[in-house]
């Protein structure tokens, strides 16, 4: 039998006239953990389509545990041991967790129960096999769709970003149930965004660029700064220097007697008793993990959620009981963490998109095309938003474009302080570069910047100020010479942390 | 303790109109002993077998997350067909799976046009309604068919262990659709499909196939339906079942099936169905005017559909809110079980 | 630009073309067909579905359905019989038929904006609720309920018979309304608003777009078009009754997909819907004329609409196919 489970060459797929895969070369050993890093249109969602069968190449050859095959339906793949975990879980909702787990699986009741129940035993989580999978959190909801690939046998585990939604502690756990599944020759291909979990987790590493596979190898011969030439072209990379300059910026924090926003004693659901303030041109950054209440706390400051008690002053004024459209009208805007569900409109053209919060500012009560037309260039403009022209739909561009647009919609509102929740989640380098760009931009110009962001490096690199969250508290604030990832890291998991240490010292 | 037996018997919708219409039940009785004797009762339930079969084969189409607005014309053209057969002196075996068949091909052809040509399943529905109801008349030249054999009719009438034939029919149907439901692996796809159709799709479940069998099995209800009208009526007029298809999605919804799909029961719409007609024809018992019905029942339907909608959303977020205290504990837990396993090897 | 509207305008022309294609055909098969006269008159017998049809494209546009609007025709033809009927002047009573047929749109649209339940439940609950007001009014009065109310006065009954410069009122009507709808979903902010909000009702929260009046407001629009609705078939049959209408909810939520309205949300046109009621209408009226009954003219619309219709769908699917296929590389993993 082949010491390899995955082996694909030459793999090519073309949608349209848009070559997405052009010559991939990839191969997954027997109990190896393969992560796979590229930009948004750099083909790993595609490459995963084809091997668990919901694509076909074009050309190409695939081998499974050295058998030649190709497939034409995601059960086909299953058949041969290979589960691909997607980003988002697809879970039945009315369904209780043992049946989301067995569903579609052939056998009797009871055998399927022990099955399923020694799986999550082995893997050493807890997981109420009765409870109504509308009541899982989205980690929980992950670890129900890891479960229900292992019971059907997969030895081939596909995991598509599997952790940004995951909180510390399941991040730990699910990568010590990968390391465990590794030691039994589960092979998993991993997918990810995030550099250190690469470090810390995989055996080898691709780097996927343009549809070729750029870069690959065991992990020991990656850097941090190997994994981004593969990834990174020239260009882009003087950006990424320029980033340093951003730090003089910080310290240009103006009048900090006249804050802009001042929120007092606020709870509401998920958060209790935020304090703080935030003056012009300051970036204000909010850290904590998924789940500690940030980006309830800004849909309340926003007005999406009602607050239960405390007070928001914006530039002087209580808000707490105006609308969004009153808080928008009075400077203060926000822009969503869920792009897709919260921020665009997909099937409106760019133009649309863009002045969709300032319509009923626009004078009259018909639509001003022109006025439209100006709006939207200026925009399109300024945050270097690739387009053919702006009557696209949203739907043609690619995410970060899709995100400048977004954040162009927000900044034509003009507002003095700007709520950022999660503004660089999952795009590409690129055009993250262009964002904490306009971020400096703006902080120059006297914004206030709110900057909620899992990713800590982001939050180091551009606050002036950090506040951290935990459980829906704020529980510490650090002052720019104090601001580490470290620092950070240790007050967003608390005790939690000296645990985790205490745990990996165990593991080594 | 209370409060929480309470509060689970209005979450299940099954039980809560159950109290309902006893609770009715009562107040019309208080009212008119005449509701409450055993024939009126009887009576009650055989008229509305038909809405009863009705709504149980549209609780398939709307458990995956579809709708099936045609039911009123197959039950139409199925009474049609029936009656013309029945008069031409065909075996009645024979009358009643030809029926059948009329019913279930209908049903295939909405369900491939749904599930393999993508079209909304209202608008091809929508059409289908059209077009059966045009050949319906068609096929009838526009006529009533009278003169049903008297043997037919008298099967309405005909009780087996006390009870009339069109309620065995629907206790029948009742039982068959909810153990294929609950007790059979298929069953649960219509579930699942509805549910999340790509979730579905991807743990292999013929999602498809699953949605073609749904509107296969709202075609054959209807079917059944006009065989049991034919029964009961005793002539088929050529505008039977028009109008009856939004009653059905009405007795369905009021009996806590979802029209999102993926939540709701079998038994839940035969008794939504059932309380659907009970209110109709208290009315008359109340000595109120027969013109307040639809008013009545609107009423009543948007009250327990919008209270259970609201009831239910004051559930979840109690649920939420005690997950979310487990899950923070629960997170703990999920750290000690890890410690606890290293420490074996 | 034309590749933004693109398939919007393929199916309007296509829709235009097929209109064309229907009179030339009808023309060829009867001799008669094509008098100006009859066929611009026989848009008496089926304006009431055009004029419910339009605001209800509003509607249909922010995702949502009303299937009470049938009801509210009713609704609105009984109030007016009744009102007349206790001395009140016609066209007072027709006002005030049009402002109830408002609210009960008001009443749709509180409860499609301030519950979670489903707008076809809601407007299936109301149907039953408004039919059954209607049947209460004209059973409550000494109206005989289904007979109805007749005798109104002529100048009533001109409304949807009568003509202006040679053209029949319910062109005029259908002109108005297309105008007026045209402009208000297509040009104002508040038609904008519409579509956003049926594109993504929470990215429009987000925007500060009031989602809740969008909602209610396009409710009451529909309610407005059953109103209007009721009181032409009232003046066409010159007869006011309960269950006028119970049957047009099909037809009229027929006319606005077959228009091009995604019942999906977000995306359809006024003009789609007109010329999509008139081409239902006109195919009753062809079928009718070339001698076929009216049994195998329904059959025949039927099968028309679902073929239409699968046409429509079949070239979204192609669109849609192509649009995601090209973003996919690079869209997915961002989500």
């Amino acid at each position: 039998m082949s010491n390899y489970l995955v082996e694909i060459a030459g793999l090519y797929k073309r949608f349209n006239d848009n070559e997405v895969l052009r010559g991939i070369d990839f191969s997954l050993k027997k109990g190896e953990t393969f992560a796979i890093v590229g930009g948004n249109g750099a083909g790993k969602s595609t490459m995963m389509k084809i091997i668990t069968g919901l694509y076909q190449a074009d050309r190409g050859t695939m081998k499974i545990k050295g058998q030649a095959l190709h497939f034409h339906h995601p059960q086909e793949a299953h058949r041969h041991g290979i589960y691909l975990v997607p980003q988002e879980p697809l879970i039945f909702p009315n369904m209780s967790v043992e049946e989301n787990i067995t569903i579609g699986m052939k056998g009797k009741r009871a055998e399927l129960r022990k099955k399923v129940n020694k799986i999550i035993d082995y893997l050493g989580w807890n997981l109420g096999l009765f409870r109504s999978a509308m009541t899982l959190s989205i980690a929980e909801q992950q670890l129900v769709e890891i479960v229900r690939g292992l019971v059907r046998e997969a030895d081939i585990l596909i995991l598509d970003e599997p952790t940004s939604t995951l909180t510390f502690n399941e991040i730990e756990s699910l990568f010590t149930a990968i390391k465990r599944l590794n030691k039994d020759g589960v092979g998993v291909i991993y997918i990810t965004h995030r550099f250190a979990e690469i470090f810390q987790l995989a055996d080898s590493v691709a780097v996927l660029k343009d549809g070729v596979v750029s870069l690959k190898g065991p992990v020991e011969e990656f850097d941090y700064d190997r994994l981004l030439d593969g990834l990174v072209d020239k260009q882009s990379k003087g950006e990424r220097r320029n980033m340093v300059n951003l730090q003089s910026n910080i310290e240009r924090v103006k009048d900090k007697r006249n804050p802009i926003l001042v929120v007092d004693q606020l709870t509401g659901h998920g958060f209790e008793e935020i304090s703080f303030s935030i003056s012009p041109g300051e970036v204000l950054g909010i850290a904590g993990v998924v789940g500690a209440g940030r980006t309830e706390l800004a849909e309340s400051i926003i007005g999406i959620n009602g607050a239960a008690s405390g007070e928001i002053e914006l530039d002087g004024t209580g808000i707490s009981r105006l609308s969004i459209r009153q808080r928008i009208n009075l400077g203060m805007s926000y822009v969503p963490e869920d792009r897709h569900q919260h921020g665009i409109f997909k099937i409106a053209s760019i133009q649309q998109n863009t002045t969709s919060a300032i319509l009923h500012r626009l004078k009259g009560f018909f639509l001003q095309k022109r006025r439209e037309i100006e709006i939207t260039d200026e925009y399109v403009d300024q945050l270097k938003i690739k387009v053919t022209n702006t009557n696209q739909l949203l739907s043609e561009l690619s995410g970060g474009n899709q995100q400048k647009v977004v954040l162009g919609k927000y900044l034509a509102t003009k507002p003095k302080l700007l709520i950022l929740d999660e503004p660089t989640r999952g795009i590409d380098a690129h055009a993250r570069s262009d964002i904490y760009d306009m971020i400096s931009q703006l902080q120059a110009n006297g914004l206030a910047v709110l900057l909620i962001s899992s990713d800590l490096e982001e939050i180091v690199k551009l606050s002036g100020r950090v506040l951290v969250m935990h459980e829906g508290k704020m529980i510490e604030e650090i002052n720019r010479e104090y601001i580490s990832v470290d620092r950070i890291t240790s007050a967003a998991f608390g005790v939690v942390k000296k645990c985790v240490i205490k745990q990996s010292i165990n593991e080594i | 303790m209370l409060k929480k037996l309470l509060i689970k018997s209005i979450q299940v919708r099954e039980i809560s109109i159950v109290i309902l219409l006893i609770a009715f039940f009562l107040l019309v009785g208080s009212i008119n002993q005449e509701f409450i004797k055993i024939d009126s009762i009887t009576l009650l339930v055989s008229g509305s077998i038909i809405l009863l079969v009705m709504a149980i084969g549209q609780s398939f189409v709307l458990l995956t997350a579809n709708i099936d607005v045609s039911v009123g014309s197959i039950m139409g053209i199925s009474a049609a067909v029936c009656g013309s057969l029945l008069v031409s002196g065909l075996n009645v075996w024979v009358v009643v799976i030809t029926v059948m068949a009329v019913g279930a091909f209908i049903g295939l052809i909405n369900g491939l046009g749904v599930s393999y040509l993508r079209i909304p399943s209202i608008i091809m529905t929508l059409g289908m309604l059209g077009i059966v109801r045009g050949a319906m008349l068609l096929y009838t030249e526009g006529m009533w068919i009278e003169a049903i054999p008297n043997d037919y009719k008298r099967l309405s009438n005909t009780e087996i262990l006390f009870l009339p034939l069109p309620i065995w029919i629907g206790f029948v149907v009742m039982i068959i659709a909810y153990l294929f439901l609950t007790k059979t692996k298929k069953g649960r796809y219509f579930y699942a499909v509805g549910d999340n159709e790509e979730g579905a799709r991807l743990v292999g479940i013929p999602v498809r196939l699953i949605k073609v069998l749904a509107f296969i099995i709202s075609g054959m209800s209807a079917s059944i339906a006009g065989l049991v009208f034919v029964m009961n009526i005793g002539f088929v007029p050529n505008t039977t079942g028009s109008g009856i298809e939004l009653e059905v999605i009405a007795a369905a919804v009021l009996g806590g099936v979802s029209l999102s799909g993926g939540l709701g029961t079998v038994v839940g719409a035969g008794l939504g169905a059932v309380f659907f007609t009970v209110i109709n024809q208290s009315l008359v018992y109340m000595k109120i005017p027969a013109y307040w019905n639809s008013a009545i029942s609107g009423f009543l339907l948007l009250m327990i559909v919008i209270g259970d909608t609201k009831f239910q959303s004051y559930l979840k977020r109690k649920s939420r809110h005690h997950v979310k205290e487990k899950s923070n504990d629960g997170g703990e837990e999920v750290r000690a079980s890890d410690s606890k396993n290293k420490a074996i090897p | 630009m034309i590749r933004k509207i693109r398939p919007f305008l393929k199916w309007e022309l296509f829709l235009i073309c097929f209109f064309i294609a229907e009179i030339v055909i009808f023309s060829m098969i009867t001799p008669g067909f094509l008098d100006f006269n009859n066929l611009i008159f026989s848009l008496n017998d089926f304006v009431y579905i055009g004029l419910a049809a339009i605001p209800m494209t509003f509607v249909i546009i922010t995702g949502g359905i009303d299937v009470s609007v049938g009801s509210v025709m009713g609704l609105s033809s009984i109030t007016v019989g009744v009102l007349w009927m206790n001395g009140l002047n016609v066209w007072i009573a027709m006002l005030i038929a049009l402002i109830i047929c408002i609210i009960a749109g008001l009443f749709n649209g509180l409860l499609v904006a301030y519950t979670e339940v489903q707008p076809m439940v809601i407007t299936l609950g109301t149907m039953f609720l408004f039919s059954g007001i209607a049947l209460v009014i004209s059973g409550g009065s000494s109206a005989t309920g289904y007979e109805g109310i007749s005798g109104f006065p002529a100048s009533f009954v001109q409304l949807a018979n009568g003509e202006l410069l040679g053209l029949p009122n319910s062109f005029w009507l259908l002109v108005t309304a297309v105008t007026f709808f045209s402009l208000l979903l297509h040009l104002t902010k508040y038609g904008r608003q519409v579509y956003l909000v049926g594109m993504n009702i929470k990215s429009a929260r987000y925007s500060g777009i009031s989602t809740k009046w969008i909602l209610i407001s396009t409710y009451m629009l529909a309610g407005f078009g059953g109103g209007i609705s009721g009181i032409i078939l009232t003046s066409y049959f010159s007869s006011a009754r309960s269950d006028l209408g119970s049957t047009a909810i099909l037809p009229v939520i027929t006319a606005v997909v077959l228009g091009g309205t995604s019942i999906l949300g977000g995306r359809g046109t006024i003009i789609g819907t007109a010329v999509a009621s008139v081409i239902v209408g006109i195919m009753n009226y062809g079928l009718q004329m070339s001698g076929l009954t009216s049994e195998q003219t329904t059959l025949i619309v039927g099968i028309m609409l679902v073929l239409a219709v699968f046409m429509r769908q079949s070239n979204w699917q192609f669109i849609k196919k192509t649009r995601k296929l090209a973003s996919l590389g690079k869209a997915k993993t961002d989500a």
